[in-house]
């Protein structure tokens, strides 16, 4: 299961916004980008994704999938390869529109669950510019921080739970198929046995052979 | 040339979007490019009775020589295929609706009319605990600053708890699936034993029958 949490913080003069965070799944063939506008520099971005594949047959098939974070200078912030879901977290130097990217090298279509969140904790250059903050406004950022890493840690085991459950399901529906059809084949096999063997008995053939 | 043009693209949605923070304020949301044919979908699986808040918008392009108003259109559909939210050519929206069933919610756009160029829209959207107005909130209770912010970091700590009381649901619902799966398994490979017994027994036991009725044995 992904949740998404998307806090929308239209409260103009508090500096100190609302955390930001957004969970969401897409169906991936190829690659699919999702943009993210991070505000003030040295904010930390954080996230999850996991690929819920569900057509896979074979799974040690597939490779997993790519991740890139594209910052606003067109560099590669973060990259991961050939992964099947993962935590990321990191730095973001400027502020400006950050591209979160996932590509699927096979052709087979996926769904990925993701989670992104931008995390801003005023410092001291932000509490001069607004006097509405104190020094405590700090404090109950970090602790938003902190209970937002819980929230991300949540989300992300949500995801491999749902993806865990896919293929629960997928196990008992084989079982449940490929037994049928297995007794389904064991009958067949032994009537057209028995047919074939009548068959090398009867008279028209046995005149033919013996 | 595509990649000049998208980067163009991007950094004149930038400006659009700064320009717009002036009135709004700060607000946060993806960005998701429509491809010009096709649809681009986006899901999340939600609990029943959870409050459902979007919002979106296209970005603008400023460096449009047509200065065309790009319209997108989109469509919100239950996990049981109902209805939900259904608009066409449209700049921009906003939906909310409380989840009636569990499941799969889906968003989907797409774009009506000939475009040359992918859209960008901005997709705000909230679930549960990110819905709720704080304004009305602060109005009824005449709370503000730090309360109000302590008040808030209150209803996240809720929200953890009861994420956690639903992750435990979840685990318990999925390890009967797996021990009902486990027992399936053993079940069905002893009758598949006593199958092939039970099979052989009655070919032997037919064409005994008739070798018998043939005078061969």
């Amino acid at each position: 299961m992904c949740s998404i949490i998307v806090l929308l913080g239209f409260l103009i003069g508090l500096m100190m916004m609302i955390s930001k965070g957004l969970a969401l799944s897409i169906s991936l063939s190829d690659m699919e980008c999702v943009s993210e506008h991070v505000f003030h520099d040295g904010d930390t971005v954080s996230g999850s994704f996991v690929v819920m594949d569900h057509d896979i047959f074979w799974n040690s098939d597939h490779p997993g999938i790519d991740f890139t974070v594209t910052g606003p200078g067109g560099s590669v912030v973060y990259s991961l390869k050939g992964t099947s879901g993962d935590k990321f977290e990191f730095n973001a130097a400027h502020n400006g529109i950050y591209k979160f990217c996932f590509i699927n090298p096979i052709s087979t279509p996926e769904t990925v669950s993701f989670y992104i969140h931008i995390g801003h904790i005023p410092n001291e250059h932000d509490l001069a510019k607004d006097e509405h903050l104190d020094p405590i406004n700090v404090k109950i950022a970090e602790l938003r921080e902190a209970l937002e890493s819980i929230v991300s840690e949540q989300k992300y085991l949500r995801a491999r739970d749902a993806r865990h459950r896919y293929t629960n399901e997928s196990t008992r529906r084989r079982v449940v198929f490929y037994t049928v059809l297995e007794y389904v084949l064991f009958a067949a096999t032994s009537i057209l046995q028995v047919v074939y063997i009548r068959r090398l008995f009867s008279k028209s053939f046995a005149y033919n052979r013996v | 040339m595509e990649k000049n043009n998208h980067t163009k693209q991007l950094r004149s949605a930038t400006t659009f979007l700064l320009l717009w923070l002036t009135f709004i304020g700060e607000s946060q949301a993806i960005w998701l490019t429509i491809p010009t044919s096709g649809t681009k979908c986006v899901s999340e699986e939600i609990q029943s009775n959870v409050v459902v808040l979007a919002d979106y918008y296209v970005v603008a392009d400023e460096v449009d020589h047509h200065h065309q108003i790009h319209t997108v259109s989109l469509k919100v559909t239950s996990p049981y295929g109902n209805n939900l939210h259904q608009k066409e050519n449209v700049t921009h929206g906003q939906f909310a609706f409380t989840s009636a069933e569990s499941g799969t919610y889906l968003a989907c756009f797409w774009l009506q009319n000939k475009h040359e160029q992918p859209l960008t829209v901005s997709l705000d959207w909230r679930t549960g605990i990110s819905a709720k107005d704080w304004e009305t909130v602060a109005k009824k209770e005449k709370i503000e600053g730090v309360e109000l912010e302590l008040r808030k970091l209150e209803a996240a700590v809720e929200a953890i708890r009861e994420n956690l009381i639903y992750m435990k649901e979840r685990e318990a619902d999925m390890r009967e699936v797996s021990e009902a799966t486990n027992a399936k398994v053993a079940w069905f490979s002893i009758m598949s034993l006593g199958v092939c017994i039970l099979v052989g027994a009655l070919q032997l036991w037919h064409l005994k029958r008739y070798f018998r009725k043939k005078k061969l044995i």
